[in-house]
């Protein structure tokens, strides 16, 4: 199973790669929310995958992408993730469509807790 | 400065000053005219009355004198004798110490026998025609009374009586134009002469009025005790000859006998024509007086005179116009006093409140200490001690709005500086936790590798423990309020801390409040207060030490009376240091150890709770415990955001 992670800081995406590629995952990055775009769109459809993305990124932040995301592929599970959370963004996500919420800095464990319990990944990650 | 209080209180003082005056000037003087004038016309009268009783008397003395001599040894018999120096013996003895002007004797029809005097040897044959003489015959009794002898009768009895009878009248109001009276009034007596049964003669005598001093002057000097007002004598009496003064102590103009001057017609018409008793202010001769004239009558009822005694009016109008003067000194003393007294008075009062006014202005100038003065006793003390606690308040208030200032100005640079830490921290933060744990995933590790990194690990979770302490009080979130039951909020808290209080050995105790109203609040964010507050108390605590949690109705302690609940936390615990309890809810203010605490967390719940509306405070004694009070409104009304 894929997953895309969205962050323009380095090491959170090296971070995510390294803990979900050690549980078998195929883990793409993307740093801004074009560059998330693309690497979605050169995915060969209907490859069921996963969406880990950062609220706060320059030039257009996750929500946007979300929206986008959500009006292209609806079926698409997000999972969001930031280093400030506050109420209202934790709101806002969930009204978008996304699945869990998860604060940074987070384990390993922490973070596969939450992916894990997203039902698409149940379904589709045959580790 | 003329609707100064000032003078407002002299004025009051002068008024009550000017009405007490006048009021007792009125009635005073209107008093003391009425009684003083009223008494004195009443003395008046009994002196007219005491007057009158001498003037009879006098009339009565003669008689006894007659009747004495008539009496005498060889009076008779010389009368039988016609024994003439005896007789005349008698009758000088007799006039001398009655003091009688004339005096004769008559025999029995009346012809003269002999008299005193220049004519006391009757040669040619007289018939006496003095009526009492007449009457003590017909009575065969003795008579006394007023009589009026003509100049004839008295040219008779001594010529000297005829020339001191006679009263030139001024041509001035003279009603019969002779010029003068001529007639003499004389107060006589007669007795008839006995022998055995027989009369055979009768004595008689008396005393001419006009121009006697003795009896009006004794009546003066008697009845008004030679009373003087002013060089005057305050009474006067006079014997009045029809309307005339024949005998008299009033005084002319000129200082003399006011003889031959005449009442006034009023005075005549009553008494002379009337026969009425005259007692009213008249005037006589140049002065008012206050007067009282009777009649006097002779032996057949005829009136032929007045008697009259009266006193100055001056005395006695004078009393109340002394009065008036004076009581007018009394007031205006008075007036002056009420106004010196209304300026002490004035500046006593004003004094103090000019300093009061002084104060509010140095108030609000923008001092705090404003001068008073010394406080008064009364009301004015109230008012200043008033005055003096509304500044205290007011101090108060201003260093409690100033620290609060501070506290929040402190509260959002330390915010908006720990959401940009937070922010740019937590990603590296992600890195080192992740490759910390992927790496003590690892099977193969060195026991020393794998102790370093668990290290490593929990100083990270140290870090993340800080920034996210730091987040949480840089959170300035929206409340999401929803009507709760605090009771079950404080239950879920204490079912959390359960466990970590049992490892200390710290009993937890919850006593819910009964019947307490729903309150509306965001759970989270109260939760994590309550979290905060217990775990505080636990931090405190040591084994065998309580904490316990109340919950009751309240009513807020400060501001606005408002219905709300308020939680108490308290523990048993080491207390706070009395240095600490003002800096307790600082940002960033701790007393755990480094790694304990990152002084965020009462800060963070004091935010909370003011944001609902509500207050918390705190109340600690060293090794004793510390409670903390947490109040909040039934129904927030937003709060700070």
């Amino acid at each position: 199973m894929k997953i895309v992670v969205v962050d323009d800081e380095e090491i959170v995406l090296r971070s995510c790669r390294k803990i979900l590629e050690a549980e078998g995952f195929e883990v793409l990055m993307a740093t801004s929310v074009d560059d998330a775009l693309d690497t979605i769109d050169t995915q060969n459809e209907p490859t069921p995958f996963l969406l880990l993305i950062d609220v706060k990124m320059p030039v257009r932040d996750g929500m946007q992408l979300m929206r986008i995301v959500k009006a292209r592929r609806p079926d698409l599970p997000i999972i969001v993730m930031s280093g400030y959370p506050t109420q209202e963004t934790i709101q806002t996500a969930g009204s978008l469509g996304a699945a869990h919420f998860i604060a940074k800095p987070f384990t390993p464990d922490e973070l596969l807790s939450i992916v894990f319990s997203v039902p698409e990944v149940k379904k589709n990650h045959n580790h | 400065m003329l609707f100064s209080i000032r003078s407002k209180l002299i004025a009051s003082l002068l008024a009550v000053a000017l009405t007490v005056g006048a009021v007792s000037l009125y009635t005073g003087v209107r008093l003391l005219k009425e009684h003083v004038v009223g008494e004195a016309a009443n003395r008046v009268r009994l002196d007219l009355n005491a007057a009158s009783e001498m003037y009879r008397t006098r009339g009565k003395t003669t008689r006894m004198a007659l009747n004495i001599t008539s009496l005498g040894s060889g009076f008779v018999q010389a009368v039988a004798n016609r024994n003439h120096p005896e007789l005349l013996y008698h009758l000088r003895h007799m006039a001398q110490h009655a003091e009688l002007d004339f005096a004769g004797i008559t025999t029995d029809n009346s012809l003269m026998l002999c008299r005193i005097g220049p004519h006391e040897a009757v040669r040619v044959p007289e018939t006496n025609e003095i009526l009492l003489v007449r009457l003590a015959l017909e009575r065969k009794a003795p008579v006394d009374g007023t009589v009026i002898l003509s100049r004839e009768m008295l040219m008779r009895e001594n010529p000297e009586l005829a020339a001191k009878a006679h009263i030139p009248l001024p041509a001035k109001g003279d009603p019969s134009g002779t010029g003068a009276e001529t007639s003499g009034m004389a107060l006589a007596a007669a007795v008839p002469i006995f022998d055995g049964n027989a009369v055979i003669g009768v004595l008689y005598g008396g005393k001419l009025l006009n121009r006697s001093e003795t009896i009006v002057d004794t009546v003066r000097d008697t009845v008004f005790q030679k009373e003087t007002y002013k060089n005057r004598s305050v009474g006067t009496a006079t014997i009045f000859l029809n309307d005339i003064r024949i005998a008299t102590n009033v005084l002319t103009p000129e200082g003399r006998r006011a003889i031959g001057t005449r009442a006034s017609a009023e005075v005549k018409t009553a008494v002379l024509d009337q026969g009425r008793n005259w007692t009213e202010r008249a005037y006589v001769v140049d002065d008012w007086c206050i007067t009282a004239y009777e009649p006097i009558e002779d032996i057949n009822g005829h009136r032929i005179g007045m008697l009259y005694v009266g006193a100055q009016e001056k005395k006695y109008t004078d009393i109340p116009k002394n009065a008036l003067t004076l009581f007018i000194l009394i007031t205006a003393g008075g007036m002056v006093l009420a106004v010196s007294f209304g300026f002490v008075l004035a500046n006593r009062i004003m004094g103090p409140v000019q300093r009061l006014i002084e104060a509010s202005r140095q108030v609000s100038d923008g001092s705090l200490q404003p001068e008073i003065g010394p406080i008064q006793r009364g009301e004015f003390g109230v008012l200043q001690g008033t005055f003096k606690e509304m500044v205290a308040a007011m101090e108060r208030r201003q260093a409690d709005s100033e620290d609060k200032i501070i506290q929040s100005a402190k509260q959002a640079s330390v915010g908006r500086l720990a959401a940009g830490v937070a922010h740019e921290i937590n990603n590296p933060l992600t890195g080192v936790l992740t490759y910390t744990h992927m790496l003590l995933r690892r099977k193969d590790l060195d026991a020393e590798v794998r102790t370093d990194l668990e290290t490593i690990a929990a100083a990270t979770e140290r870090v993340r423990k800080i920034v996210k302490g730091l987040l949480d009080f840089a959170r300035q979130t929206q409340l999401d309020p929803e009507p709760t039951d605090i009771n079950r909020i404080i239950s879920g808290t204490v079912a959390l801390l359960e466990n970590q209080a049992l490892v200390k050995g710290v009993a937890v105790k919850f006593i819910p409040g009964e019947n307490l109203p729903l309150v509306t609040l965001d759970r989270n964010q109260i939760q994590s207060v309550m979290i905060n507050l217990v775990i505080n108390a636990l931090d405190a605590t040591t084994a065998g030490d309580s904490v316990r949690i109340f919950t009751a109705a309240g009513v807020s302690g400060t501001g606005a009376a408002r219905k709300g609940i308020e939680i108490t936390v308290a523990d048993t615990g080491a207390g706070v240091h009395p240095d600490h309890l003002g800096k307790l809810f600082d940002p960033f203010f701790t007393t755990k150890a480094v790694g304990q605490g990152t002084g965020l967390g009462l800060s963070v719940s004091q935010g909370i709770v003011q944001r609902h509306g509500g207050q918390i405070r705190v109340q600690s004694e060293l090794n004793k415990g510390t409670r903390f009070f947490v109040w909040l409104p039934v129904t927030h009304t937003g709060g700070q955001p």
